[in-house]
């Protein structure tokens, strides 16, 4: 059981922020395969999102590298084990590092202690490989358990598994806090392809219903003019998702290059990590 | 089974000045991968708008490319072939290469290796009775290969296969005996993707220009570092048509006349992979 606390007014960022925007790069590559009713990988499924961990995380750490931007990295304990370099390769540039599941298992299909080993496995995984104990975590198909489990198992400084508000919150229980960081749709999932269409199952990839680069573009901008308008009253974020798999291919990679290039231009606009937001936020608490 | 062989590729330098091959690969059918309706009654929307492409799509984008002196490689349902020959024939005698894409859209990726074996050597002499030429590579027509697809390919003497999808650059498989150069595309930029089915489409013709304009620049900035190449999946069914073959025009308005671009065929780009990746010795 637990609760959640707001704050009872207004705040706004430390040091003349007026809109942080927090990149996640969810690198799991081929995890999310969709397999045919034979439990077999779909051979073009898996090939469109290996591309995530062979090529895509690259291009998208070498973009994040060239603006000088920190984000956060979800990884799935999977693609660590299976890809470690890359790992090792975000790591040293220094971004915010999180769990993003074993092998992007929808949570809600499981009970808790199944859940609660795949989230121990994943843990292991980046302290084994990766020497990092990691502070944060991401499910993008929580169940009912997982809030609990990570306060009552786990000593996480932030969950972002949530889509359902415009600010952080608190989460309180099990003798504990973790720090709610929620995202929404400003991400490749929502602007770029279809990876819910109703005639497949929830995480099948679907290439073939995809809207193109500028329309991709035309969402996150017209997201982030309203959190910058936003900003200037009272505290906004923007959490913006980009896929290995999906924005890392070259055309999309470009919409994520154009809109960090444009959205630098406006003072007070700042990139960080899920871990630097959480910081900013506890220090606002403190206060 | 067929393993990759990992090898680091930085050093891989395309034949003279070129900077970016560009691929252009055309998949050719006569609706043979239409999905039927229920109770195997043909659904003429979908399966006539692919007849488009061996009616009248692949005469256009001939007529485009014989234009423009560029060779690109056919992707060709033998089914489609023994039923429009002609248009075969053609783009043969133009320059382009033709390649197999099964016999009449089979899905492979459960089958046994007898029944895949003999889809391919079918595939392989309803195209050389055509064309009179023996077909070097091939690709799944639904992109799904099976666990034997590239061995194989390999055993019935393809030098290169172009169904995989998790790659920049072409990379080689170690198949017992032989090599195979596998040759990867995405459907991330193909014109279906945009521009498909007679539903709505997501983009339009404008926005498939967006997609290669796009890509064009990103592997092109790349390709001043690292080799790259472009390779795109078209439909002459989608491209054939007047809008999008429009697009593909202006598209190619931008590369055609410098040094820079070389119009490969996936057999070029196979060869020279192999050549320039072998050669390392490591």
């Amino acid at each position: 059981m637990w609760k959640e606390k707001h704050p009872d007014q207004p705040l706004r960022w430390p040091d003349g922020i007026r809109l942080p925007i927090l990149v996640s790069v969810h690198h799991q590559s081929e995890e999310a395969t969709c397999p045919f009713p034979d439990g077999q990988p779909d051979p073009f499924d898996y090939g469109e999102r290996q591309y995530g961990a062979r090529r895509g995380a690259w291009r998208l750490l070498e973009i994040l590298g060239k603006h000088g931007v920190r984000g956060t990295w979800l990884i799935c304990g999977a693609t660590l084990e299976k890809y470690p370099e890359v790992s090792r390769a975000v790591k040293q540039a220094g971004h915010c590092i999180a769990g993003h599941t074993y092998a992007h298992e929808v949570m809600c299909n499981f009970p808790p202690h199944t859940e609660l080993g795949l989230i121990k496995k994943t843990v292991s995984a980046f302290e084994d490989l990766l020497g990092e104990h990691i502070q944060g975590w991401r499910t993008c198909f929580a169940s009912h358990n997982t809030i609990d489990l990570i306060l009552e198992h786990f000593d996480f400084e932030w969950d972002g598994s949530m889509w359902n508000d415009d600010l952080p919150y608190i989460i309180e229980g099990h003798g504990r806090q973790v720090l709610q960081i929620p995202f929404a749709n400003y991400s490749d999932t929502a602007l770029g392809v279809d990876i819910t269409s109703p005639s497949n199952p929830p995480t099948r990839y679907s290439t073939w219903n995809a809207n193109p680069p500028d329309f991709q573009f035309r969402g996150l901008k017209s997201a982030f003019d309203a959190l910058y308008e936003r900003g200037a009253e009272r505290a906004v974020m923007m959490p913006l998702v980009a896929h290995d798999f999906i924005t890392g291919r070259p055309f999309r990679a470009k919409v994520l290059d154009d809109f960090i290039a444009y959205a630098k231009q406006f003072e007070g606009v700042v990139f960080a990590g899920h871990d630097q937001l959480a910081s900013w936020w506890k220090n606002l608490y403190a206060a | 089974m067929a393993i990759e062989i990992k090898s680091r590729t930085d050093h891989v330098r395309w034949p003279g000045g070129v900077r970016l091959p560009v691929v252009l690969t055309f998949e050719h059918q006569s609706g043979e991968g239409a999905p039927l309706f229920p109770g195997d009654r043909p659904n003429y929307m979908v399966g006539g708008t692919m007849q488009y492409g061996a009616r009248r799509g692949i005469w256009n984008i001939l007529e485009l490319l014989d234009k423009y002196q560029i060779k690109a490689t056919f992707f060709v349902c033998g089914t489609t072939a023994e039923k429009y020959p002609d248009a075969v024939q053609a783009a043969q005698k133009s320059g382009h290469e033709i390649a197999g894409m099964s016999y009449s859209f089979e899905s492979v990726r459960t089958s046994s290796t007898d029944r895949e074996r003999s889809i391919i050597r079918r595939s392989v002499q309803v195209l050389e009775g055509i064309t009179g030429a023996r077909i070097q590579g091939w690709r799944c027509p639904d992109y799904r290969i099976s666990p034997q697809t590239h061995d194989i390919l390999a055993e019935e003497g393809f030098a290169w296969d172009s169904s995989m999808l998790n790659d920049d650059l072409p990379y080689l498989f170690d198949c017992g005996a032989r090599r195979l150069v596998e040759i990867p595309f995405s459907t991330s930029t193909a014109d279906k993707t945009y521009i498909g089915y007679p539903y709505p489409q997501r983009g339009g013709p404008d926005g498939l220009a967006n997609v290669w304009n796009n890509e064009f620049e990103v592997l092109y900035g790349e390709s001043e570092r690292s080799p790259r190449f472009l390779i795109l999946s078209l439909q002459t069914w989608a491209t054939g048509r007047p809008a999008p073959l429009r697009i593909l025009r202006q598209f190619l308005d931008r590369l055609v006349g410098h040094e820079e671009f070389w119009f490969a065929r996936c057999g070029d780009i196979s060869k020279w992979w192999l050549e320039h990746t072998e050669s390392r010795g490591s």
